[in-house]
């Protein structure tokens, strides 16, 4: 009785519910750190990760010595781990160590950066050290400014990025790597900041972008369109920073094999643990729900009137897969990702747990449009750090030449690509982990991955491309082009058939000229009009966070998460949470 | 003997130049912001001493203005924002806040600094203390260059994605000066005439203008859908002008623009970002090529040799004139 028992136990137990407890788990991260395999790794992460846990402070003094006389390099990603380790260390370093740090920040002048992360992370470390050495004149400060007028600076850019923030949405949103870039500072000031006021705005910024991830996660996989992914993780879901904030914040998915930079220093300052709504939100996906989010491109430069476009956010959530868009274009350089299903697996290492399509698009106008690049050297600069950014078989990269439309997990997606634009074709991607593949004479193809259905229907004619590991690329040459998809749960389906024969049983309507344009009516009754071009929905109406967890209306400067009986207001009008 | 001294120093002092060559540049390779930064910011050609890099490591001093009071104090227009960099370039200081970024370029005069950045233009009327927006009237506000007028202090002209636009008024209101649709990205005043300037811009080929910088026409098919990035008049020999830019490499003209001939033999390149001719040296021309190396001719580009700051971008170079004590 008592081994069925714990059978029973055992079967209930989630996945993620192996973690270890938080405090745990923030100790996990913390000694990855501070005792690293390696003899090459014990830089600046691992002094701060022994100062925190109270271990060798006097290795610590000398290392931090070393370290510094090497010269600093890194800018901002040198500001930040300096910035802890200073009050981590304080009466922990000996004098000739902190004045070795405080000396750099005289003799060494790190570059302020082309994007928000790299600014919150600069204005950050520079509040936090003015605030410590509150009354030095610009001679002792590589800005030449006094104390007061580097805090001064540095606080009020950060109160003008958290109100940018909650009335127009995130600018470089939900990415599945800067997410910790975001995190990080926010748990600096949440720890570190002497002023009341700036630690409770810090506190609620924290909630408001783990809210946000939250919402969006399938067992720690942040899914949904992003601002910025990166070529491993389009494809293997779980494998970035995010997954290992996940397993932290909420005890869901894997970590990182080794810990993420990022989560080491947010544990080390505030290592604040997400509130219970927060932690329900993140692990509860016993019913499905659509989220709706509203962002903002990156600041434009260039060729547009307004600074901040608008991004329109749709994610269908289940336990067995996810969908998730944007409504496509250009808004975001080089590394957006604007659609794709997602489905759950046991364990999503190695695993390539999606399917979605792209336009590879490159251009000097999408590089000049957010940064200062000359127009002939713009190009070249990028791919020589986001290596596939003008590759023909890429699969990252948003395409002024696709528009989305997505309603539940029914997704349409259409391409009007003009002659003569380069790379003239799409990318769609199909996984090697598809546990069923099937090229159906109606034209659909019926696939399998985890516990999903999903049927893709392409409207134009295609080919396959091997590549390495088994994965397989839809190419397909034809300027007029799109793609009807639509997931269901095995669970709704038992088998393939029952499935099939209910994609077959949809109306759907495909024009290609001289418009792209769809009709189609979706396995949960929803009617879809969408032409390329036309918006398919009332945009005007789409509010910051709107769904059963996360709401929030345009200025209101609040956000609401509920779950179940449990609702928490975060009302930045007052800097209070109810 | 101490006569003899004193006449060699009266001759070295005779021999010296009377201007600096100072460089903005970023050795690019392998660089993104996070990265390691090779050698980079403010260079100064000290002659025989060689390149001598002033003040901090920086990736990104796009240009640098002085005022010719002080020509000690340089202003650069930097990434950070603007920097007065005293004692030659030695000493930074940054002017500006939070709320300008990516500098693109700078024009000094007396106590009133201009810049052009990612969002517009900026004016300050007492050396960098306050500054004020000064773009009412620009629609599209990026701006890649700017030049003050020597002769009217109110008289501004600036290069944005839209065209040249024009103040006469110190930056209140705004008009329209021609290169409609061009980005300009370098302007320049002629050091012989003031009524004449001219614009380099992308793909729009060389304007000019020959009305004290109101308006501006084409200047005839250099540079047609390549990128122009400099000019620079040689100060010793009115009607002597070199252009440079992508493909175009070296362009030089004899007879004041009214043609051109290419001056590339010699370079390892026809990427060029600047050119400057030496206010010393007659004929003596500068370019900076590529990720390459830095060139110099004695033949106003007929001839080459190298001449430092390997694997360089050089933004703009720029003859400071030389303060004795």
């Amino acid at each position: 009785m008592r081994a069925l028992a714990g059978l029973l136990i055992a079967a209930l137990v989630p996945l993620h519910g192996a973690a270890p407890p938080f405090k745990e788990r923030m100790r996990d991260v913390v000694e990855t750190y501070a005792h690293p395999k390696g003899p090459g790794d014990s830089g600046y992460a691992t002094i701060a990760a022994k100062l925190w846990l109270g271990e060798d402070a006097a290795w610590c003094s000398k290392r931090l010595e070393q370290l510094l006389a090497g010269g600093p390099t890194g800018d901002m990603f040198w500001m930040f781990p300096v910035t802890a380790i200073a009050y981590l260390g304080q009466n922990k370093l000996t004098p000739s160590a902190m004045k070795s740090l405080r000396g750099a920040w005289k003799t060494y002048m790190p570059y302020r950066g082309d994007t928000e992360n790299h600014w919150l992370l600069y204005y950050t470390s520079l509040y936090l050290m003015a605030q410590m050495w509150p009354d030095e004149p610009g001679s002792a400060w590589y800005t030449g400014k006094p104390s007061a007028e580097n805090f001064r600076e540095a606080e009020s850019w950060i109160k003008q990025w958290m109100e940018l923030t909650i009335t127009r949405g995130q600018g470089e949103y939900d990415c599945t790597h800067y997410i910790g870039v975001y995190l990080l500072p926010l748990s600096y000031l949440k720890a570190w900041a002497k002023d009341a006021e700036m630690r409770q705005r810090a506190t609620m910024m924290l909630e408001y972008i783990m809210a946000d991830y939250a919402v969006e996660n399938l067992d720690g996989i942040y899914v949904g369109s992003h601002a910025r992914t990166d070529d491993k993780q389009v494809l293997e879901k779980w494998n970035g920073v995010s997954s290992d904030l996940g397993w932290l914040l909420f005890g869901v998915g894997w970590p990182l094999p080794v810990h993420a930079g990022y989560t080491m220093y947010y544990a080390v300052a505030s290592g604040y643990e997400p509130p219970e709504v927060i932690q329900k939100i993140a692990t509860d996906r016993s019913q499905p729900y659509v989220h709706k989010e509203l962002k903002r491109t990156r600041h434009r430069w260039r060729f547009f009137d307004e600074r901040n476009g608008r991004v329109y956010k749709t994610t269908y959530m289940r336990k067995e897969y996810a969908v998730g868009s944007d409504q496509g274009g250009v808004l975001q350089p080089v590394q957006q990702h604007s659609w794709d299903v997602t489905w759950a697996v046991k364990d999503p290492r190695g695993v390539h747990n999606t399917l979605f399509t792209i336009h590879p698009f490159s251009s000097l106008h999408e590089l000049q449009t957010y940064f200062t690049f000359a127009p002939d050297f713009g190009t070249e600069s990028v791919v020589r750090s986001k290596k596939s950014y003008d590759s023909p078989d890429k699969f990252l990269g948003g395409s002024p030449f696709e528009k989305l439309y997505q309603e539940g997990d029914a997704v349409i997606v259409l391409y009007d690509i003009p002659p003569g634009t380069r790379f003239p074709h799409i990318n769609g991607f199909f996984s090697k982990d598809l546990s069923y593949f099937e090229e159906h004479p109606s034209g659909w193809i019926f696939v399998r991955g985890g516990d999903a259905w999903i049927a893709y229907r392409p409207l134009a004619q295609y080919s396959w491309m091997p590549m390495l590991g088994g994965d397989r690329r839809l190419f397909s040459p034809y300027l007029k082009n799109g793609a009807v998809v639509q997931s269901a749960p095995a669970s709704e389906y038992p088998d393939i058939a029952s499935f099939r024969k209910a994609i077959l049983a949809l109306p759907i309507e495909i024009k290609l000229e001289p418009t792209p344009s769809v009709q189609f009516t979706s396995l949960r009754g929803k009617r879809m009009e969408f032409t390329f071009g036309k918006p398919p929905v009332n945009y005007d109406s789409w509010q910051l966070f709107e769904g059963p967890f996360l709401n929030s209306a345009r200025d209101s400067r609040k956000l609401v998460l509920t779950h179940g009986t449990l609702r928490r207001e975060l009302d930045f009008k007052t800097l209070t949470v109810r | 003997m101490r006569s003899l001294v004193f006449l060699l120093s009266v001759a070295a002092l005779a021999q010296a130049p009377k201007h600096r060559l100072h460089t903005c540049m970023v050795t690019s390779k392998d660089y993104v912001v996070g990265a390691k930064l090779p050698p980079s910011g403010l260079f100064v050609n000290a002659g025989t001493q060689g390149w001598q890099h002033r003040g901090f490591n920086h990736p990104y001093v796009a240009a640098l203005d002085f005022d010719t009071r002080d020509p000690q104090t340089l202003f650069l227009a930097a990434g950070n924002g603007v920097i007065r960099a005293g004692d030659d370039g030695r000493e930074w200081k940054i002017l500006t806040g939070n709320d300008v970024t990516e500098l693109r370029d700078i024009s000094v005069k007396g106590e009133t600094i201009w810049f052009a950045h990612t969002a517009g233009i900026a004016v300050s009327r007492d050396g960098g203390k306050n500054w004020s927006a000064a773009d009412n009237g620009i629609r599209r506000k990026y701006t890649e260059a700017l030049l003050v007028d020597r002769t009217e202090p109110e008289h501004v002209v600036a290069g944005t994605e839209q065209g040249l636009f024009v103040t006469e008024d110190g930056g209140r209101t705004w008009g329209a000066a021609g290169a409609a649709g061009y980005q300009a990205r370098r302007i320049v005043q002629s050091p012989h005439d003031a009524k004449e300037w001219l614009a380099a811009t992308e793909k729009g080929g060389l304007f000019r203008s020959r009305d004290g910088g109101k308006t501006f026409e084409s200047g005839g098919n250099i540079g047609v859908d390549r990128t122009l990035y400099d000019i620079s008049y040689d100060p010793a020999k009115p009607g002597r002008i070199a252009v440079c830019g992508w493909d175009p490499g070296v362009l030089v003209s004899e007879d004041g623009g009214r043609t051109w001939q290419p001056r590339n033999i010699g370079l390892p390149n026809p990427w060029i970002w600047s050119v400057a001719f030496d206010p010393d040296q007659p004929g003596k021309l500068w370019a900076s090529v590529h990720e390459d190396e830095i060139h110099v001719s004695d033949d106003a580009g007929k001839t080459w040799r190298r001449a430092g700051l390997p694997g360089s971008i050089i933004y703009r170079m720029v003859f400071v004139p030389e303060v004795r004590p």
